[in-house]
Parts: structure tokens; sequence; C-alpha cells
């Protein structure tokens, strides 16, 4: 693998973390409050806001994943590299 | 008689038209059940175990599907794509389950999200590129088999409610 497939390999594997992780990051953020408010003000719905955080949590942490497998992927299994 | 409407009579007013009245605060009072501390802990024991309930679903629900594509693969495919999805699926509930305990702690002994969860694909992939035994894709596509579970979990929580 030749230096500039080297220096653009690693370039797009931290956009595409760093972008990655932003938006997931935001909305996870705003779902976790939310959730943490509505089990402050019922209680007896904790099992179901958990249920529910859980859900959209992963749905979310999915795009940060995808992310991550993109640039795990360009570091250690490069297809370009030839 | 000029009565309020903060003013209640009784149930069984006394005949001879002598109203005994209450006021609505004291009513309140003589009708309502104190909120002990045993009903609120099993309030609280029903909503884990919802939780719990959830959990365990969705466990069930990506065994089944994971079974399943493990089993079309060595069918249609190799075995070493199908031992790749195997290896994925695995990584999968793991990471549901770390991704679960994780919230389940959010709020009673922890502020914050954990991200431990997110070591394990990042293990897997590192497996993947070390072991010459597993393929890339086969293993990111079992690791992905929890989704289905999720959206059919979505889809039955949506359908239950009113």
């Amino acid at each position: 693998m030749d230096s500039i497939t080297t220096a653009a390999s690693v370039v797009a594997a931290g956009l595409a973390v760093g972008l990655g992780a932003i938006g997931p990051g935001i909305g996870q953020g705003s779902a976790a409050q939310g959730a943490v408010e509505g089990i402050a003000r019922q209680p007896e719905a904790e099992g179901k806001i958990r249920g529910t955080l859980l859900l959209s949590f992963a749905f979310m942490e999915s795009l940060t994943i995808y992310g991550l497998v993109v640039a795990l992927v360009l570091l250690f299994a490069n297809p370009f590299a030839g | 008689m000029l009565a309020s409407p903060q003013l209640q009579p009784e149930t069984d007013p006394p005949k001879g038209g002598h109203f005994v009245l209450r006021t609505s605060a004291e009513a309140g009072k003589s009708n309502e059940s104190p909120l002990s501390l045993d009903s609120s802990k099993e309030v609280a024991k029903a909503s884990n175990d919802e939780y719990a309930h959830l959990q365990m679903r969705i466990f069930i629900v990506t065994l089944i599907v994971s079974a399943f594509a493990v089993s079309i693969t060595a069918i249609f495919f190799e075995l070493q794509a199908s031992f790749s999805i195997l290896i994925g699926a695995f990584s999968g509930i793991l990471y549901m389950r770390l991704l679960a305990r994780s919230i389940g702690s959010l709020g009673t002994s922890s502020k914050t999200v954990s991200k431990i969860q997110l070591v394990v694909p990042v293990l897997l992939v590192l497996a993947v590129s070390k072991l010459p035994q597993l393929e890339l894709l086969p293993a990111l596509l079992g690791f992905l088999l929890y989704k289905p579970s999720l959206v059919i979990q979505a889809l039955l929580d949506s359908r239950t409610k009113p």
C-alpha cells in the first residue's frame, strides 16, 4: 500500500468515526434526558420507558457502529491496499 | 341554605332536613389510601420485571433469527460463511446484553450510558482481520442480526399500545 493510500485511509477512518458519532451522540443524549425525566415523573412506567430507551438506543447506536466498521475496515482490512 | 361547591353532603344524610357537611379536604382525607413503601417497591419490581421480559424476548428472537440465518447459510453457502455469521450473531447478542445492562443502570447506579458495548464490534472486526477462518461481510451481517428482533419488538409495542 503506497503512502498516499495509507494517508487517505487513515484520514477517512477518522472522519468516518468522528462524523458518524455526532448525530447519534446528540440523539442519545436527548433521549436519555427525556427517559430520566419520564422515570422521575412516573416511576411506575420505568420498565416501559427503559424498554423504549433500549430499542431507540440500539437503533441510534447502529449508526455509530456503521462508521466504526467502515473505519476499522479501512485500517485493518483495506480493500484498496494493493 | 347556601352550599358552596366545595361542601359535600354525606352519603347517608340524617332525616329531618339537617345535613352534615364536610369540606372537600376532609372528604379527600377520609378516602385517601396512603402510598406505602411496600407498594412503591412492588411497582418498581413489576417495572423491572417488564424490562427483564423485554430483554428476554429480544434475546430469544435474536437466537431464533440467528439459528435460521446460520442454517440457511450452511445449506446454500460455505461452512466458513456460516461460521462467520455464527460468530457475528454471538457478538451481536453480547452487544445487546451490554447495552441493556448499561441502560438498566441508567439513573440508579450511573448517570450516563456507558460505551463499553462498542468494544464488541471492534473486537469482531479485529478478529476477522486476524483469523483467516472468518470472513468480514458474513460476520458483520451476523452482528446485525439483532436488528430484526428489535424491529419485531418495536412493531409489537406499537400494536399493543392503544
